[in-house]
């Protein structure tokens, strides 16, 4: 394709919209690394979980969209939560990271994965549903050069800051975010300091599945609904999360707004039809320049 | 005592060949292969269920029972070859319905043709099925070939020459991809504008709705299958462009997902099928109320005509068999009673005619695609049909 500026802008920002949304979903595949030392592997099962949630709310219940999409965080944080609770409880308890029992969670996101997508199939049936949410008192934005930015795209940027901006004022500047950082540092020593972790490693899943409900909401107008969702979406959250930094918050938003822009820049300039791949070009280059990602740090060795 | 267990082991051996013989005189085994992972999907295989139950009901076939096996494929190659399987060499079928998915059926015109089984094709589009050469498969559908005709004219007479291309990778779409831009480069002597080839379920089409919108074309062909193109539709309106741009889709564009997601992205979009509810026939009418009833589907699309119409021909192809006992016997009696089966006429916008050659002009029995354009999107959709052609057998092999 030739080049020129205003097409430049147009996949730009095309770009950071669809990349705050991977950031989203990074963020709490992050949040949960850094509380867990364990990757969640059923995070995109939360995110088609919480789309399908705010896709009821919206229709079923007749809910406006932006309770619907409240609404739908708050569900899918029960969910998570329960979901820790009743299945990765024994397994966090025995410890993340490289451990056995870190293997066997691991290996219990899977499996998490896979049931909850079946379970999705019986609810919801294999069929995308149609999102239609009533954006029309949101503004259109106009950029030079004939760039139009639809409705759900500005919304999906105006709540995801929201949310990362809500997300750092929880853990900055409250009791709870300041014992959900505690137990992130040493799980031990917050017990010792009288927090009750284990009701705060429910918070972060909570927190975490909420965040990728958030996500499911908003993308669900662009792409509609349906229970195959989450697969790719957890493939470029993971990518967003290792370009970030594992374990990095500002790192999961900033390498979620990189592979948006890398590989709608990528499909633009080289091929579309293989739009994928970019995100992780994107991911092996900065694995190769900086192992621990943008924002990781260099050898992370838990106190 | 081993006088007795030989008799007895030969009264077992006789009893159970004796037993075999019984059913098989009884019963003629249909295997049913089909993507069955929606709401539509279940419903055209439960009509084809249905419509063998009636025809048992009615008395079967020549005093014969019909015993059908439906198996879910999901449109996955290998489900679908193991399913053929299945159904060929341990049901013991004497005919295979299948498949919905192009790329389902590919495989299993091998399987058939390698086994000796007579092979209906229900819904699948891909100009290759019967270019295989295959002796044992028929297609009720159109061919490919025919729609990318059909819409090449269309598109070439009224809209224009400046079209892009977004092609899905399913077999389907593939293959009206390529007969669309075939013929509308044999007839008006244009490559493609724009031309991207995607993945089966493309989720974010931004980037080429955003290449599009610079190039100022007067088309857009959106060759997927239902929910991808639906995405497709809706993406390509977010991209801003503009009405004036008409879009085109591939023959999925008759099922109702698309409708149903795309809403009203939807309106003014037009596609080449077999069969369209808005047709006003008294037979049509009939259908539409009967799927209605049933199904409680608003608007029957292509894929249930289709099926409805390959159940109608395999009845009168295994009346016009006579059925000797022998399956091998049986299976080529009924192929070539299908092959028998001339100026059907059903559902289809015109006659179904199969004829014995392993050619595409013997085997692709439909040849009258209807162009449809939608009127109104969403679950209550609206259509209208256009034009109606009938091609000739050999276009689009040269």
């Amino acid at each position: 394709m030739a080049f020129d500026l205003n097409s430049l802008l147009a996949f730009i920002i095309f770009g950071v919209t669809i990349g705050v949304v991977y950031g989203i979903v990074a963020l709490g595949i992050s949040l949960i690394y850094s509380g867990l030392d364990i990757v969640h592997f059923a995070h995109g099962e939360m995110y088609m979980f919480g789309a399908f949630f705010g896709l009821v709310l919206a229709e079923n219940v007749g809910l406006p969209y932006p309770v619907a999409l409240v609404g739908a965080m708050i569900i899918t944080a029960v969910v998570g939560m329960l979901v820790e609770r009743v299945f990765y409880r024994r397994l966090t308890r025995a410890g993340g990271g490289y451990t056995v029992a870190g293997m066997g969670m691991i290996i219990c996101g899977f499996g998490m994965s896979v049931a909850m997508v079946n379970v999705a199939y019986f609810i919801w049936g294999a069929e995308a549903e149609p999102f239609r949410a009533n954006l029309d008192y949101i503004p259109r934005l106009q950029f030079p050069g004939d760039i139009e930015v639809p409705e759900s795209y500005v919304l999906t940027a105006i709540i995801s800051v929201i949310l990362m901006f809500t997300l750092h004022y929880f853990l900055r500047y409250t009791k709870p975010g300041l014992a959900v950082r505690a137990v992130a540092h040493n799980k031990d020593i917050a017990y010792l300091m009288g927090i009750n972790v284990p009701l705060m490693i429910s918070l972060i899943f909570g927190v975490a599945c909420a965040l990728a409900a958030a996500a499911g909401v908003l993308i669900g107008p662009m792409q509609s609904v349906q229970v195959e969702m989450g697969y790719l979406m957890l493939m470029k959250a993971f990518a967003a999360a290792v370009v970030g930094g594992f374990g990095s918050l500002p790192g999961a938003i900033i390498g979620g707004i990189m592979v948006g822009v890398f590989e709608n820049l990528g499909a633009a300039y080289i091929s579309a039809s293989h739009k994928d791949i970019y995100a992780f070009l994107l991911l092996i280059l900065v694995l190769m320049i900086k192992p621990s990602g943008l924002f990781g740090v260099e050898a992370k060795v838990k106190a | 005592m081993k006088l007795k267990n030989k008799l007895l082991t030969g009264a077992l051996i006789a009893s159970v060949g004796f037993g075999a013989a019984i059913t098989y005189a009884d019963d003629i085994r249909v295997g049913i292969t089909m993507r069955m992972v929606s709401e539509n999907g279940q419903a055209y295989g439960q009509m084809m269920m249905d419509e063998i139950k009636g025809i048992n009901e009615a008395g079967g076939i020549n005093g014969h029972m019909i015993k059908a096996t439906l198996m879910n494929d999901e449109c996955k190659s290998d489900k679908g070859v193991a399913n053929a399987n299945k159904l060929v060499f341990q049901e013991k079928v004497h005919l295979l319905i299948g498949s919905s998915c192009s790329s389902v059926t590919l495989p299993i015109v091998d399987v058939t043709a390698k086994a000796g089984v007579p092979q209906l094709v229900p819904h699948s589009t891909n100009s290759k099925i019967t270019q295989k050469g295959s002796e044992w498969v028929f297609r009720v559908p159109v061919s490919g070939r025919y729609y990318g005709g059909v819409n090449a004219k269309y598109v070439g007479e009224n809209i224009g020459t400046k079209i892009a291309y977004i092609c899905a990778a399913d077999a389907a779409s593939v293959g009206d991809c390529a007969n669309m831009e075939k013929q509308m480069k044999a007839r008006f002597g244009v490559e493609p504008a724009y031309r991207a080839d995607v993945q089966e379920k493309e989720v974010d089409f931004r980037a080429h709705m955003q290449k599009i919108k610079s190039m100022n074309v007067d088309g857009i062909l959106v060759a997927a299958l239902a929910e991808t193109m639906a995405r497709a539709l809706v993406q390509s309106y977010e991209a801003g462009i503009g009405e004036d741009v008409r879009r085109i889709g591939s023959s999925s564009a008759s099922n109702a997902p698309v409708p149903k997601i795309a809403g009203d992205a939807v309106k003014g979009v037009f596609f080449a099928a077999a069969y369209a509810a808005a047709d006003q026939r008294p037979i049509a009418k009939l259908f539409n109320e009967m799927v209605k009833q049933r199904y409680d589907i608003h608007a029957p699309d292509h894929d249930f005509s289709q099926a409805y119409d390959l159940v109608r021909i395999m009845e009168i192809a295994l009346k016009n068999t006579a059925l000797t006992g022998s399956l091998a016997d049986d299976r080529t009696a009924i192929r070539d009673a299908i092959a028998n089966v001339k100026g059907y006429e059903g559902l289809a916008s015109g006659p179904i005619s199969f004829c014995a050659a392993a050619t595409p002009q013997c085997r692709d029995g439909n040849r009258t695609a209807v162009l449809i354009g939608y009127t109104k999107g969403g679950e209550n959709f609206e259509t209208e049909v256009l034009a109606r052609v009938t091609m000739e057998e050999d276009f689009g092999l040269e």
